[in-house]
């Protein structure tokens, strides 16, 4: 489902002349920027997220893990949901403006920023996710020996974290990188990157050629990332059981330098702009209600939805039920089996798919697959199982690293003490990476519930799901239908924390 | 493995079984961009009088849609197209993927929007066409689309090309620019977030939208806060039509009839906000009133889609 589509986009444009489209100088400055923007983008977001995984996951607090899943939620805003609550900068912007810093009126530090803000929560929990695994028996010995939170940051938690931080920088690397809807929305279409050309030349030009090219550079780029990634990411960190809440310590006085990083991060950057979008929905005209909310009970002006936002937010749990199962589980088995085969090549080709522009992909489909491809065109499963192919490389990326990092120890001793495999996972593994485990159960959730681009093509009429109802509205003047839009926004950022926050009730409902 | 293999296998085994073996005689396949609204009314209507059960594709927009027809062709996707627009026209007659006529189905005529309690309220004069935007008293006050990613963007650059011919045009695009025009990627984000006339938070008050969204924007004194510029505008005309290759060309006819039907023509304002072609087909009352069609149009005899993509690098090259 995935190389099929993606081979017949590059053999269509195979009879081309590669080198002459990859040697334009226009060319070449398209994928110069595509890697300086990802890298940056990367950069900001792994200083800012390691003080959050330490507070997060390393320590305890009150409200700890209503800022796991609000954190969470740019990561399934749509685009143009972004853009609007980025709105709300842009006082602060024109004041820095006047303040001389005028490099800032470059569109560049909005995609920059806005890559920070979608993928915070994965680099956060990610790393946290390794981190509440690691002894904190060296920790307090370094503590006691007078060592301060930096230093033993530096000295002791860093080193051992090492395979986790590099794996991290791939999966947000690659994100950014392929990055599409908010490179084109903050960028006005004037800022290009290799996924924003290939649409062009692709969708606009029906120049193939140049886009078999650029897919073909986009591919390379992205099997390079995961080598890179994966080879600096190598040593296993020897994880041991944890029970969140038993052994964490509170946060103390000292830790306030990660407070102050965190704080700004989540309350400045993640946090207002959602604000913004849930002060627009509670908006009807000067004054305030909740009349966006009620018209959204009636299908809108004049009929314009075919579906109540009820009926599609019960098409997105559903589902999201369907496709986070499916992915889920097909991805922890795969991952559990590339860890047994240790195949580098088989690694190779389910992990690349997560770095493939879901541009060409959605390309790739349009040009591969008739009819007969999709004869389950017509049921509503289709859209669930296009969803959890888009999540099964994530839960991949997610759940593969972390068995990795057990190493072969505890397996080996598990099966000396003549554990079958399905006990040695039941037992030993899962229990390790519990915490990972949650995690890409999460976002294979929310990946389905955020979807748009498969749900466009295969959901319709009464098989609508929110963000095919979002597009709907905001596709349309008036104030209603943005009124509208904005409750429906609002209800899919509500929709996401509350996914999130039922999921760590019940991982701690499980542990209990 | 074993698990995984069996697992694949019985997952494409329910993919390959599930495809119906002859459809032709009862099913009728429309393709359609993503804009495309048909109500539940409206295809029960059509399925019970035409007796073809209706299926729906959506491709993509109008670009999207036409250039996945070319490349499937030789196996076409459906029965019948809607949306082709007369920007893409040109590359659905080059490549005959229409069998017979396309039929004008619906039309929309893309005009400069301004708000107008903006202007009141600064005493100021709004601009009496998109000429004029040039003009220093319009400074830092419009946001256009780029006409790479968005449809009506390339209408007005068609409709500049239009009036300033193939050699000037980029002068007006020059002074446009000079005169800090906003470029936004595609409407949604220009109407919503940078226009100030509708409900976002946006400071510009001139947008490029259409002649009918003033009549979205009617506020509780009853009148539109916003009013388009009704001379020179570009009209976009979508078209419907049989796929060469159909493989049930009589469904298809009977769809594309039902299409240009009062009933079905009734409904698109409603649903897609665009002008119905049949002359019977009601048009909402505030319609009339506040979002009249242009009362003159250009740049619909050019063709496009020839010319398409170098009036598109011209114009990069000037907003890079």
């Amino acid at each position: 489902m995935f190389y099929w589509p993606i081979a017949k986009i590059t053999s269509l444009g195979f009879s081309g002349d590669w080198l002459a489209t990859l040697s334009e100088p226009k060319i070449l400055e398209v994928i110069w920027f595509t890697l300086w923007q990802a890298a940056l983008s990367t950069l900001v977001t792994l200083v800012v997220a390691i003080p959050g995984a330490y507070l997060l996951y390393r320590k305890s607090f009150p409200g700890q893990s209503l800022i796991k899943a609000l954190i969470t939620i740019p990561f399934v805003l749509p685009s143009i949901v972004v853009a609007v609550g980025f709105t709300v900068f842009r006082g602060v912007h024109d004041f820095w403006i006047e303040f001389g810093l005028t490099f800032l009126s470059d569109p560049i530090y909005w995609i920059i920023a806005a890559h920070v803000f979608v993928n915070y929560s994965i680099a956060v929990r990610t790393i946290g996710g390794v981190w509440s695994g690691l002894d904190t028996e060296i920790d307090d010995a370094a503590e006691l020996d007078g060592a301060g939170r930096l230093r033993s940051l530096l000295a002791i938690s860093l080193p051992q974290l090492r395979p986790a931080v590099f794996s991290t920088a791939a999966l947000v690397f690659l994100f950014s990188a392929t990055s599409f809807g908010i490179v084109l929305v903050l960028g006005g279409g004037q800022v290009q990157t290799i996924e924003t050309a290939i649409y062009f030349s692709a969708t606009q030009f029906l120049d193939l050629e140049s886009a078999a090219a650029l897919v073909f550079i986009q591919t390379l780029i992205t099997a390079a990332a995961f080598l890179v990634g994966s080879s600096l990411a190598k040593g296993t960190v020897g994880l041991e059981q944890v029970f969140e809440g038993t052994r964490k310590p509170r946060v103390d006085k000292r830790d306030w330098p990660a407070a102050v990083v965190t704080a700004g991060i989540v309350l400045g950057l993640l946090v207002m702009p959602m604000l913004l979008v849930l002060v627009e929905a509670f908006k009807v005209g000067d004054g305030w209600g909740l009349r966006n909310f009620a018209n959204l009970g009636t299908r809108g002006a004049r009929d314009l939805l075919n579906i109540s936002v009820l009926d599609a937010a019960a098409n997105s749990l559903r589902n999201m039920v369907v496709a986070a199962g499916i992915a889920f589980f097909l991805g922890t088995l795969i991952s559990w089996l590339l860890v047994r085969t240790r195949q580098k090549l088989l690694d190779l080709v389910f992990l690349v798919p997560l770095g493939v522009s879901s541009v060409v992909l959605g390309f790739g489909f349009l040009v591969s697959f008739n009819s007969s491809w999709f004869p389950l065109r017509s049921s509503w499963l289709i859209v669930p199982l296009a969803q959890a192919l888009i999540a099964l490389p994530m839960v991949i990326r997610l759940v593969y690293p972390a068995l990795v990092s057990i190493g072969k120890e505890p397996i080996e001793q598990a099966s000396l003490d003549g554990a079958s495999s399905w006990q040695i996972w039941r037992f030993v593994e899962s229990g390790m990476i519990k915490g990972v485990l949650l995690t890409a159960a999460g976002y294979a959730a929310i990946i389905s519930v955020g979807e748009f681009g498969a749900s466009s093509f295969l959901a319709y009429g009464s098989e609508g799901t929110i963000p095919t109802l979002l597009f709907r509205l905001i596709a349309r003047p008036g104030e209603q239908n943005y009124g509208m839009a904005m409750a429906v926004s609002a209800i899919l950022i509500v929709f996401v924390l509350l996914v999130m926050l039922l999921l760590s009730r019940y991982s701690r409902y499980k542990q209990a | 493995m074993k698990k995984l293999v069996s697992l694949l296998a019985g997952a494409s085994l329910l993919l390959a079984s599930c495809a119906p073996a002859d459809q032709a005689a009862t099913k009728v396949t429309l393709v359609a961009h993503d804009s495309f609204a048909i109500s539940d009314e409206s295809i029960a209507e059509f399925q019970e009088a035409s007796g073809f059960e209706l299926e729906i594709i959506r491709a993509g927009d109008a670009g999207s849609l036409t250039n996945r027809l070319v490349l499937t062709k030789d196996s076409p996707i459906a029965d019948v197209v809607f949306g082709i627009d007369n920007t893409f026209r040109g590359i659905a007659d080059e490549n005959g993927i229409i069998e017979g006529e396309l039929f004008p189905v619906d039309y929309a005529d893309v005009c400069f929007n301004y708000d107008r309690l903006w202007f009141e309220k600064r005493g100021m004069t709004p601009p009496a066409s998109w000429r004029d935007l040039t003009k220093p008293s319009y400074n830092s006050l419009t946001v256009v689309t780029n006409p790479l990613s968005s449809s009506p963007g390339l209408a007005f650059l068609a409709a500049t090309v239009a009036a300033f011919g193939e050699q000037s045009f980029e002068q007006y695009w020059k002074e446009l620019r000079d005169n800090g025009v906003m470029v936004a990627a595609g409407w949604e984000e220009a109407y919503f977030i940078y226009f100030s006339g509708s409900s976002g938070n946006g400071d510009y008050p001139i947008v490029l939208s259409y002649s009918s969204s003033p009549a979205a924007e009617i506020r509780e004194n009853g009148k539109s806060q916003t009013a388009a510029l009704l001379e020179e505008c570009f009209r976009q005309i979508e078209f419907v039509g049989t796929l060469a290759g159909a493989s049930n060309p009589e469904g298809a006819k009977a769809l594309v009839e039902f299409l240009l039907s009062e009933s079905f023509q009734n409904t698109m304002p409603g649903l897609m906000y665009v002008y119905p072609v049949n002359e019977k087909a009601v048009i909402p009352a505030e319609w009339s009133e506040f979002g009249p069609a242009a009362n003159s149009t250009m740049g619909e005899d050019l063709s496009i889609a020839t010319h398409r993509e170098k009036w598109q690098t011209k114009w990069s090259a000037i907003f890079e």
